[in-house]
């Protein structure tokens, strides 16, 4: 991420998240933040516990961000965000915690004279890693219809150019689901086993021979030790960890989605 | 194959079918979509860390030493490159690579103490990685990159509470100190479990080739084969080492090492001298004498002790003092005692010390900062009382001065002092850029010391040539240490590869 997207990340984020953006230019900013922004970000339980008890009044933090330091011309001073510090880390958090779940209607544009009927859908946002002693991440999104259970892949990018609002519009009524979400969410669930399923899984066997390989070797070590110290087994032990391949299958986020 | 899935955001879904929590913000879900999505790891090979690190610019060595490290050692190896090129770099590009790959949640760093607070603030500073001095009482189980010092890690109750814990990485500074696999280090660090494990040293080998065998037994028990067999396939005596081209190709699977000209860098050159004493009469009577002493008395039989007394006079007479003072009180027999003080009282009334001689020339030539290592505190500080008297200033360093006092030592040396006069344990962990001369007073046993020592100036930001020179005393037991020298390097460069200059080219100079 360049210093302009990081800018543009975090003013969007604040904003969304009802936090002023005080002062600033394109390469810093004085974010005054919300009581429960600053619960989020600051890390001070003490203080917000103190405060209640003593019913005093609440001054959340005001925090500066610099987003390209190389630019500034002014003596600024404040936190240096980039890609890969901790802070910036923490607020992808943030969002991912803030931003799991939703329930979207598409706009439909006002004609008192004809309902728009919408199809509810569950999209969901998977990331599957692939781990031995080595990782490797693919992401899936999947989307499934709720009434005929058909599945689409590339669902966020489809429902990405469609105008979307979070109640629906007045001259528009949804017809109720057939297929249960939860039901469908475990449909899902199915589809991306079976995406894994299919998948190339060269890298689990080439992990398989590293590991009898290393095993090979301490074999060879320890070879015609009756007795074989503890830390035989404890090198074998660490070999399983090392090269045992597993697949990690995490939601991102997820939804309802009712469409056209 | 084993599949790992969480309930979790199930549960979170059925919340809000159920109304009992809200919905989330649209905008915050699309950024964290877009967030997923680019940071996503496509790809078993190539490195992650470098986009996360934007202040810091590894060198292309170092870039490749960390992937080497990953993709075709998987994650065990010994990081050996020549002092000064970085290999704390190499050990935080790694470290951090897996981090972010989610290989690596809880790691260990064991260091010398006296670079515990650099491995904490390089680590932090430079790779954002929120490491954490070991403290007496601390948890292990909430500190997730922990750095701690050898000597305190083996002991218990520490090494007990280690134990405890499940490390995913293991990186060991200053390895070499490993070598001798009788010690209570390399037993602790035997038992521990190593998942991936980095051992750093520049000097693999100091002495011999077993040591490198310990070593790399330690990160992968049998690469080279058990004892026996390491001894039989590669018939190896102390300092002759057979099938060397074989041995050499098992230990670069395991260990990478970069010299200084493969690195890109344009370097500045070693200058090596080997410059030849000689004694003045008095001085060689007296070392005559002392040689004699082991048929003079019991008390001097001993190898070690005679060993040390003509290294010392090598040195300066105060050296030389210390021990035979402590030694003339063990001896009973007053013909024996005679003798003794015989040499001390011509100790006493020596004014002349060639080599001390030799280095003021030296220093008045270079007319410029010089570093003067020496074996012994006594000719330590002889040696700034002379230079005094010459109108040099200098300062004195060794390895137990606190790290306050180490940076200030060095600030005065920098801005003030000509000199500065080390010991052997102040050569650690001290940078010396500025300064490009260095006298070695004395000479250790170990080839590997001397090349420590050079490192501390001959490094990254070094701009001039720099200068060593090898002082060794004619017809001495120095003229011996050089040639034991010699053999050693030739053993480190048949296994583990080609070095920097340390002794001159020219092996008989004196």
């Amino acid at each position: 991420m360049y210093p302009q997207q990081i800018h543009g990340y975090l003013e969007k984020f604040f904003t969304e998240n009802n936090c002023d953006i005080i002062i600033g230019n394109d390469h810093y900013m004085t974010v005054q933040l919300t009581i429960d922004m600053d619960k989020k970000i600051m890390n001070r339980p003490f203080y917000w516990k103190y405060l209640e008890n003593i019913d005093g009044v609440p001054n959340p933090a005001k925090l500066t961000f610099i987003t390209d330091q190389n630019q500034l011309e002014e003596e600024i001073k404040g936190e240096v965000v980039h890609f890969g510090s901790p802070r910036l880390n923490q607020l992808f958090q943030t969002t991912k915690k803030l931003g799991s779940y939703v329930q979207m209607y598409e706009r439909v544009l006002d004609n008192p004279k004809t309902k728009t009927i919408l199809t509810p859908w569950l999209g969901v946002n998977y990331k599957v890693s692939y781990y031995s002693d080595q990782t490797k991440e693919m992401f899936h999104s999947l989307g499934i219809n709720l009434i005929t259970g058909n599945m689409i892949d590339s669902f966020q990018e489809w429902i990405s150019g469609v105008d979307l609002d979070s109640t629906m519009s007045k001259d528009a009524f949804n017809i109720t689901y057939i297929i249960k979400p939860l039901r469908a969410l475990e449909r899902l669930d199915g589809a991306i086993e079976n995406i894994i399923q299919r998948d190339d899984h060269t890298w689990a066997d080439e992990a398989k021979m590293r590991w009898k390989k290393d095993r090979e070797v301490l074999e060879y070590f320890y070879e015609g030790v009756e007795n074989k110290p503890e830390c035989y087994d404890m090198e074998k032990e660490a070999m399983d960890q090392q090269y045992e391949a597993r697949i990690k299958i995490e939601i991102i986020n997820g939804g309802l989605f009712y469409l056209k | 194959m084993i599949i790992e899935k969480s309930s979790e955001w199930k549960e979170g879904f059925i919340e809000r079918l159920e109304n009992r929590e809200a919905w989330d913000n649209w905008t915050l879900y699309n950024m964290s979509y877009e967030v997923v999505k680019n940071s996503l790891i496509t790809d078993f090979a190539g490195l992650q860390s470098p986009k996360y690190l934007p202040n810091l610019t590894p060198l292309q060595h170092q870039l490749e030493v960390a992937q080497t490290v990953i993709e075709r050692m998987n994650g065990k190896a010994i990081l050996a490159d020549e002092v000064g090129l970085g290999k704390t770099i190499e050990a935080g590009l790694i470290l951090k690579e897996y981090l972010i790959r989610g290989l690596v949640k809880k790691a260990l760093i064991l260091v010398p103490a006296s670079l515990v607070n650099q491995w904490i603030e390089e680590l932090n500073q430079k790779f954002y990685i929120p490491a954490m001095q070991y403290k007496k009482n601390y948890d292990l189980n909430t500190c997730n990159i922990v750095v701690m010092s050898m000597d305190m890690a083996k002991r218990s109750p520490h090494k007990e509470n280690i134990y405890e814990q499940n490390y995913d990485l293991i990186i060991i500074d200053e390895a070499h100190k490993l070598k001798n696999h009788k010690t209570k280090n390399y037993e602790f660090v035997q038992n521990l479990k190593k998942k991936f494990c980095l051992l750093l040293t520049a000097t693999p080998i100091q002495n011999d080739v077993f040591e490198l065998f310990y070593l790399i037994s330690l990160l992968k028990p049998g690469h080279l084969g058990n004892y026996e067999t390491f001894q039989s396939a590669f018939s190896a005596s102390k300092h002759n080492v057979e099938h060397d081209d074989f041995l050499k190709e098992l230990v670069n699977q395991v260990m990478v090492r970069n010299r200084r000209q493969d690195t890109g860098i344009e370097w500045t050159k070693r200058r090596v001298q080997t410059i030849p004493i000689h004694f003045t009469q008095e001085e060689k009577e007296i070392y005559e004498m002392i040689l004699e002493l082991k048929n003079i008395s019991p008390v001097f039989s001993g190898a070690f002790s005679m060993i040390t007394l003509q290294k010392e006079m090598c040195s300066s007479k105060e050296a030389t003092y210390m021990t035979l003072n402590k030694m003339r009180q063990k001896c009973t027999d007053p013909q024996e005692i005679d003798y003794v003080e015989g040499i001390i009282q011509k100790l006493m009334v020596l004014e002349v010390n060639s080599k001390a001689e030799k280095a003021y020339e030296i220093i008045s030539e270079a007319n410029d900062k010089v570093i003067i290592f020496t074996e012994y505190r006594a000719s330590q500080a002889y040696l700034q009382w002379y230079l005094y008297t010459k109108g040099i200033t200098s300062v004195l360093f060794n390895g137990k001065f606190k790290k306050n006092k180490r940076d200030w030592m060095k600030q005065l040396f920098k801005d003030q002092a000509q000199v500065l006069i080390a010991t052997e344990s102040g050569g650690e962990g001290i940078n010396l850029q500025f300064c490009h001369h260095v006298i070695n007073y004395d000479l250790p046993w170990n080839p590997m010391k001397l090349e420590q020592r050079i490192g501390r100036v001959h490094r990254l930001g070094q701009e001039h040539d720099v200068h060593i020179y090898n002082l060794a005393i004619h017809n001495t037991i120095e003229e011996d240490i050089l040639d034991l020298l010699y053999v050693k390097l030739d053993v480190f460069e048949k296994v583990v590869g080609d070095l920097d200059d340390i002794l001159s080219s020219f092996k008989k100079t004196i």
